[in-house]
């Protein structure tokens, strides 16, 4: 556990801001006026902050993260990245990861990870050095030319969150990154992504239905309700960094999770 | 077994056939007047391949098979691609399309004659025609293949529609496509002979069926052989092109 970093410096300051909710709803087109998915939801999500949103399936808590990476257009309020709206996909200023690890079968590791760099015509020196050096960040040196199909799951995963940070976004957005994976790997995962979020010091949103990793990767845990999704609760996780497994164990872990818990289930 | 032994045992069994071929005739135990020994047939072929008017017939085949080939593929493709990714052109076409695909084609070709006549025209619309369908079928698999995370992933990237239909459309229907085009060929091959064989002046076909109703076994095996001759040439033709392709992929 010495190797993370000291996190307060990665914390930003009180008051900076990466991702400003204001307000924003959501209603699906349909008959009898649409469907609400989200309603009324404002949040601030400070520069270099680790937030998890945590809600029952179907909340709406995909669409909310669709929203901050420019991927869908809420109905209603706005939505800020570091003081500009976010109308489309912006790879600059937010990288994405997906359930799916959605790798391109017929693209070598190496060159998935590039792939967003050659969408913008970056030069195959400079783009072979940054994926090679995302490569080792996520501790797969030595697969880069391998091709998805031979990779397991969680060095799939793995291969995604090298993409997703290869053009150096300020912002990493996570959609249940490890749901697919079985508990020992996820545990690791989860771990491991600890330790790349303290070296890149980035500010993190990531969405999960897991409440023990809610608690256990979040600087801070937004509850949403169930289906049309609000926030109901917003939880400053008090535990210390870095985290360990042991950590589970504690009493305050097991209040925390207790707490996201009974929340849930008033609304459902 | 090593390669070098399964080409032996290869050479073996072909070298069985053609022996047989030769001699049960020889011997009597095939009536030579249906099967003719294979060195009788091979003399015909000789004979005949001198023959300008069969030079002639192989090369209105070729020619017929090529133009349909280059008409059909494009349209059906196109028209594949179409169906699948636009929901309206889909849901009109798609239950019509398929119907008219579980249609044997052939029952198509008098009306085929009765607009293009029995000459070149009909010949490559009549394959073209079949051809396209089946291309069409595959078109709109090899769209229906492209897995929409796999789209959504490049839009968070920032791609355009440009690239993301060169870079995630292409390469993930181009397995399907090109197992396609060789498929085609097949069927745009056997298009070009049904239609000569139901009625023509010229090509392989026609003089197939000529010999056949004439009784000519000689020549009528002897045209067996150099249409094969010519199938696995475009088979290989279209197997070296999806080799190139498949080397560009990686």
């Amino acid at each position: 556990m010495q190797h993370l970093a000291n996190l307060t410096d990665v914390r930003g300051r009180a008051g900076e801001s990466a991702i400003e909710v204001d307000r924003l709803s959501h209603v699906y087109a349909g008959p009898d006026g649409g469907v609400p998915a989200l309603v009324d939801i404002s949040m601030s999500v400070g520069k270099g902050r680790f937030v998890v949103i945590v809600g029952p399936s179907g909340c709406g808590k995909t669409s909310l993260l669709m929203m901050m990476a420019g991927l869908r257009r809420q109905t209603e309020g706005t939505l800020l990245c570091h003081g500009r709206p976010i109308l489309d996909p912006d790879p600059e200023r937010v990288g994405v990861i997906f359930q799916e690890a959605s790798l391109f079968p017929w693209l070598s590791t190496l060159d998935n990870i590039e792939f967003p760099l050659s969408l913008r015509g970056t030069p195959r020196e400079e783009r072979r050095g940054r994926s090679q050096a995302m490569l080792s960040l996520v501790g797969l040196e030595g697969f880069g030319h391998r091709y998805p199909h031979e990779l397991s799951g969680g060095m799939k995963q793995r291969v995604s969150i090298a993409r997703g940070l290869v053009q150096d976004p300020p912002v990493l957005l996570m959609d249940e990154p490890f749901a697919a994976l079985d508990e020992q790997t996820r545990m690791t995962m989860g771990h491991e992504l600890l330790r790349i979020w303290s070296t890149t010091r980035k500010t993190v949103v990531f969405i999960t239905h897991s409440l023990t990793e809610a608690v256990y990767l979040g600087d801070e845990v937004l509850v949403m309700s169930a289906r049309p999704g609000r926030l109901i609760d917003h939880i400053e996780v008090t535990l210390p960094r870095p985290r360990t497994y042991e950590m589970m164990a504690t009493d305050v872990f097991g209040r925390l999770r207790d707490r996201i818990w009974q929340q849930i289930r008033k609304t459902a | 077994m090593t390669r070098a032994q399964i080409i032996l045992v290869r050479l073996a069994l072909l070298a069985l056939v053609l022996g047989a071929w030769e001699v049960l005739p020889r011997t009597g135990t095939i009536n030579p007047l249906l099967l003719p020994p294979l060195s009788d047939v091979l003399a015909t072929l000789a004979n005949l391949i001198g023959r300008s008017s069969v030079q002639e017939a192989v090369a209105v085949t070729a020619m017929e098979v090529v133009v349909a080939f280059i008409i059909a593929v494009p349209l059906g493709a196109a028209a594949g691609i179409l169906i699948a990714e636009s929901e309206y052109l889909g849901q009109v076409f798609k239950p019509m399309l398929f119907y008219v695909f579980s249609i044997p084609k052939s029952i198509f070709l008098p009306m085929f004659i009765l607009v293009f006549g029995i000459g070149f025209e009909q010949k490559v619309a009549y394959a073209a025609f079949t051809t396209a369908f089946v291309v069409l079928m595959s078109a709109t698999a090899a769209v229906e293949s492209v897995r929409p995370d796999h789209v959504l992933v490049a839009r968070s990237f920032g791609a355009t529609r440009a690239q993301i239909l060169r870079r995630i459309y292409v390469p993930s229907m181009l397995p399907i496509l090109l197992e396609t085009l060789r498929i085609a060929m097949i069927f745009n091959f056997t298009g070009v002979m049904i239609a000569e064989m139901y009625a023509s002046r010229t090509g392989i076909g026609h003089l197939i069926a000529n010999w056949g109703e004439n009784f000519q076994m000689p020549q009528l095996f002897a045209g067996v052989i150099v249409l094969s001759a010519v199938a696995i040439l475009f088979n290989e033709a279209v197997r070296a092109l999806e080799e190139q392709c498949s080397t560009w992929r990686t």
